[in-house]
């Protein structure tokens, strides 16, 4: 019997749809041009011209993996598939690769080398190559004696950083001895991952027991976290947010010694109104989970960096100026016209 | 020697081995996957750390995913990616074989 693996052009329609009925076979049916219109490209497996297996990869996140083992060795494809998938991917330096599928394949991929960081009853997030989780963590600085000492943890994506995440580190800056604050690394929002860095630290830049670092592809945003294979009734976000908790709480902090995680409130979004809510119920009692109260500015209203991003797009920035540190006003003053650019290039202002 | 950049050598077919090599900054630490490694763990190791050795590499985190290969393509896809990742894969080294 012989077997191949070629590229499959998606574009083509007559492939397109061959590709789907195939994935459709094996239970897979979202084809939403958010999944796929993300995917950078694609293998199929070809016994004579019948596809009997297809994978996919979208930057290092593999995607669309399905095989058929009618008649054939259990496994067998699949391992010819991500081989042939982490090949090329390596080919392209690209040696951190990842994986979010149902739980029951994790089991195939951790067969295949992949290390499982978090799972859920539904679906399974596993890595592999290099750098790791724990290459992450090494690199990620440490504190002395931190089993003696109060640490906290906070996540945000800080799109762009205002009072409103400042006041949120300083409510836990005072109440703890050290503060370790990730910035999603995801780089899909109106600020890039270096600007919304850079302002953080700058916001941040006189509290002597806050460190500021990479969230790396731990803290992960929802952008990354493919949903396709889910069934769907499902909701999307409490799954995807149940699984950022749990690596959280599973892997990052206990190896930092994290006791408290400090979230926002959210009186505005109802997606991170979930998002508090699946944090309060997954990492209590490892990790505690206190919710700061959103601060209003000098005219009432909430600081959100919503507001900022639709002032921005407006081009009206001073009525918001109220609402940000010195240091990202001055930064949206001067770069408003690249901004502007990016939003009219259709960058989403809406999400997170 | 310095490991330059992450390289990987072999496949996940059967009978291969996959090997991936990094920086490392605590002498040579092999994880290792692999359905035979209760029985032949230690050795699938010391053919890799063996290796690595006559490279001078002291220094590397290596991750290896086992699908029953011999010695001889453990040491086979070890050179390999010994030299991949010290950028030197443009003059073979015979003699480590």
């Amino acid at each position: 019997m012989y077997e191949s693996i070629i590229q499959l052009n998606l574009h083509d329609k007559k492939k397109r749809a061959e590709w789907m009925t195939f994935m459709k076979s094996l239970g897979i049916a979202d084809f939403s041009d958010k999944e796929v219109d993300a995917i950078d490209f694609t293998l199929g497996m070809y016994d004579g011209d019948q596809l009997v297996g297809t994978g996919s990869a979208s930057g290092n996140v593999l995607k669309y993996i399905g095989v058929c083992n009618k008649g054939v060795t259990q496994g067998s494809r699949f391992n010819a598939i991500i081989n042939a998938l982490t090949s090329r991917l390596y080919q392209d330096q690209v040696f951190h690769i990842l994986v979010f599928t149902k739980l029951k394949y994790s089991e195939s991929f951790q067969h295949l080398g992949f290390t499982e960081l978090a799972h859920t009853e539904l679906a399974a997030f596993l890595e592999t190559g290099s750098p790791n989780l724990t290459d992450y963590l090494a690199e990620l600085p440490k504190i002395d004696q931190p089993d003696r000492q109060k640490i906290a943890g906070i996540v945000m994506n800080a799109n762009p950083f205002t009072n409103g995440h400042r006041f949120l580190v300083e409510s836990a800056a005072k109440e703890s001895d050290w503060v370790y604050v990730f910035v999603v690394s995801t780089d899909a929002s109106l600020f890039t991952t270096q600007e919304r860095v850079k302002l953080v630290k700058e916001g941040l830049s006189d509290l002597q027991n806050v460190m500021v670092v990479d969230g790396g592809a731990y803290m992960v945003s929802y952008a990354t976290f493919p949903s396709y294979f889910l069934p769907s009734n499902v909701n999307n976000v409490t799954y995807q947010t149940m699984m950022d908790a749990r690596i959280f709480r599973d892997q990052i902090a206990p190896a930092l010694h994290i006791g408290t995680r400090y979230v926002g409130t959210e009186p505005l979004s109802k997606t991170t109104n979930i998002y508090n809510q699946t944090l309060l119920k997954e990492l209590p009692p490892k990790v505690n989970v206190k919710e700061i109260q959103r601060n209003k500015n000098e005219s009432g209203q909430y600081i959100t960096a919503t507001n900022v991003r639709r002032a921005i797009q407006e081009g009206d920035v001073t009525k918001v100026k109220d609402s940000l540190p010195t240091s990202t006003y001055q930064f949206i003053k001067d770069h408003l016209g690249i901004l502007q650019s990016r939003i009219k290039k259709g960058m989403n202002i809406d999400g997170n | 020697m310095e490991i330059k950049q992450t390289a990987v050598a072999g496949t996940l077919e059967s009978s291969d081995i996959q090997i991936m090599l990094s920086k490392g900054n605590d002498g040579i630490q092999i994880d290792l996957e692999s359905d035979v490694k209760k029985q032949f763990g230690d050795q699938i190791e010391s053919v890799i750390t063996e290796t690595l050795k006559k490279f001078d590499i002291d220094n590397a985190k290596v991750k290896a995913v086992d699908k029953g290969a011999l010695d001889c393509v453990i040491k086979a896809r070890t050179i390999a990616v010994a030299q991949r990742a010290l950028k030197t894969a443009d003059q073979p080294a015979w003699e480590v074989l």
